[in-house]
């Protein structure tokens, strides 16, 4: 009886969160869904006429829009994923050592972090400036280049270059996982492994990297979760410019929508890539899964 | 022959502690290396408030300076005073602290009934909430840019506390709860037997308990509100009512090349976050740790 009770009131105490939670999260799926199934051209009359999968066959067989987009936007996620995961791991290794001030550190390293998207944007628009950016000034100076490199107006560029910058923006939360899970290396077996004779190499492959493996795999799931769907930067950088050089998914769904006005069209879009985002998520909710079972 | 068994004679005394000289070799490696990934890191923040504390003829110098040369607050005065930033960060700061307050109190009680009750569906509801911060919001934002416009709540900031509310939900029930978790049951318990109802233990013991993760979630609701972007940029149509990011990236159209404008302008919304980033940092990391992590 008391325990019943007790489970009632537990509805009362999520309902609020339950119903938010419900019209802006999952409503919009199925209405973003029935949007992708209707006309929904801005320019035209009668955007809620049925037209089928009409915009999907147009994503999936038109030239130069989906399928260049998608393999940008995997570009995009790969570079920007790897090169944060090697970041934050060398700098969660460093920091692993016995070091002074480590929470220091810590700290420092996550400023990146909470620069708000709009600030990290333009700042570092105006470090890769043809002219007066200082990257191109420092370069010059130190005579690594004989003239400014046009970082996010050359199409060959750009995209390592929006790249950086979200490595930049991404290491950080993979940093605190990845050197948390390192403290968690017993320091005995590690020692053990020296007495032993083991080399740094052996050490840091049969040691330390059966340990952080499983929280290797969570965030990096996670972090390509986050990138492949992530707007404002390159929106704010390059605008998906040069010559579509860095026109990802995102910015492509963007620009159908709200400067096209193909609402429909663009939502059609959207699904596809929430199709390619499953694959990520399904991973990682199994890896999830068996991760909890086997702390349970 | 081990590290540990090095013999006196390539040891050196340092600050009462003995260090070999492999270990002291080691050692200033690896602050060389903390150093330099440091100084590289941190040098975009740094050249920001160099730019922003710069009077604008420096900016554009054919010879840069790390510092500025002549230290100036002009660059901050000239955003405040002769542009619309007031209105955007009195806007900016409204809606944060609106989708912050109702999101915290929601989770609150939420978290509380995900980590100490159970019942049917108490899995499912948890397996939501994962699920749901994975949703990727530019497909959100064409259904709710309809939707808005149907319910008449196009242009307004009602719609982005609604909206800042509801996807920050998942990520500080989830966050809450591993805070709820971590303090022992035992307490309750005795409540419970003294007469204490479950909301009576909830207020009075576990609250004040969980300060620290109760402020670790109002800070990490108020930086996403105060950092979003997106739904600011589709929700919201009249200059009078922007919020700082997209007040701040409509001045880029406006003002381009105004970097002393422009740089001053990305100062003064990072401060206040990076301020209470700072004091806040370990309960943050404590939160995101536990809360499956959402960045």
């Amino acid at each position: 009886m008391f325990l019943q009770q007790r489970a009632r009131f537990a509805y009362v105490l999520i309902l609020p969160a339950l119903v938010l939670i419900t019209l802006l999260n999952l409503y919009p799926i199925i209405e973003g869904f029935v949007v992708s199934l209707q006309a929904q051209n801005q320019m035209r009359p009668n955007p809620e006429a049925f037209v089928g999968f009409k915009h999907y066959v147009r994503a999936l067989t038109e030239q130069d829009a989906f399928w260049s987009s998608l393999g940008r936007t995997l570009v995009w996620t790969a570079g920007s994923v790897a090169g944060a995961y090697l970041l934050a791991l060398g700098l969660a290794l460093l920091l692993n050592m016995d070091v002074w001030g480590r929470g220091f550190f810590r700290a420092l390293f996550l400023i990146p972090w909470v620069i708000p998207d709009v600030c990290t944007a333009l700042l570092w628009k105006w470090l890769y400036g043809d002219e007066f950016g200082v990257i191109n000034f420092l370069l010059v100076k130190f005579g690594l280049i004989t003239r400014p490199v046009l970082w996010l107006s050359n199409p060959d560029i750009a995209m390592p270059a929006v790249i950086f910058v979200q490595i930049w923006k991404l290491y950080p939360v993979m940093f605190i996982v990845l050197l948390a899970a390192l403290q968690n290396v017993p320091k005995e077996l590690f020692e053990s492994a020296t007495i032993d004779g083991a080399t740094m190499r052996q050490r840091f492959w049969y040691v330390t990297l059966p340990f952080i493996r499983s929280a290797s795999v969570i965030i990096t799931l996670l972090a390509c979760i986050w990138t492949f769907q992530s707007f404002d930067i390159v929106y704010l950088l390059t605008g998906g410019g040069p010559a579509s050089a860095t026109k990802i998914l995102p910015t492509l769904v963007y620009e159908k929508a709200f400067w096209g006005l193909e609402m429909g069209y663009a939502a059609a879009l959207a699904m596809l890539m929430l199709l390619g985002l499953l694959v990520f998520s399904v991973a990682y909710l199994l890896v999830y899964r068996s991760q909890s079972e086997a702390s349970a | 022959m081990t590290a540990q068994a090095a013999s006196p004679a390539t040891a050196i005394e340092f600050a009462g502690f003995r260090i070999t000289y492999r270990g002291a070799i080691t050692l200033g490696v690896v602050y060389g290396l903390l150093l330099i990934a440091v100084t590289v890191i941190l040098f975009p923040v740094f050249w920001m408030a160099s730019s922003s504390l710069k009077p604008a003829p420096e900016l554009f110098a054919r010879n840069q300076t790390m510092l500025p040369v002549n230290w100036t607050l002009e660059n901050y005065r000239n955003v405040w005073t002769g542009t619309d930033f007031p209105t955007y960060f009195w806007n900016s700061f409204k809606v944060a602290a609106l989708s912050t307050f109702f999101s915290v109190v929601i989770s609150m009680y939420a978290a509380y009934a995900i980590a100490r009750i159970r019942f049917a569906g108490r899995y499912a509801f948890s397996l939501l909430m994962l699920v749901t911060q994975m949703f990727p919001h530019i497909l959100l934002v064409i259904p709710l840019f309809l939707i808005i416009q149907r319910l008449g709540l196009f242009n307004t900031h009602t719609a982005l506390v609604i909206a800042y509310t509801a996807f920050s939900l998942p990520f500080t029930i989830w966050m809450l709860r591993g805070f709820f978790e971590a303090i022992p049951m035992e307490l309750e318990e005795a409540a419970a037997i003294d007469g204490a109802s479950l909301l009576m233990t909830f207020h009075r013991i576990i609250l004040p308990l969980a300060g620290p993760g109760i402020a670790a979630v109002t800070m990490f609701g108020f930086i996403r509100g105060w950092n979003e972007f997106l739904f600011a940029l589709v929700f919201l149509q009249d200059r009078e009512l922007f919020t700082l990011p997209i007040g701040l990236a409509s001045f880029q159209e406006e003002y381009t090349f105004r970097w002393d404008l422009l740089m001053a302008g990305a100062g003064i919304i990072t401060l206040p976050v990076l301020f209470f980033f700072l004091l806040m940092q370990r309960f943050i990391v404590q939160g995101l740790l536990g809360g499956a992590v959402k960045g």
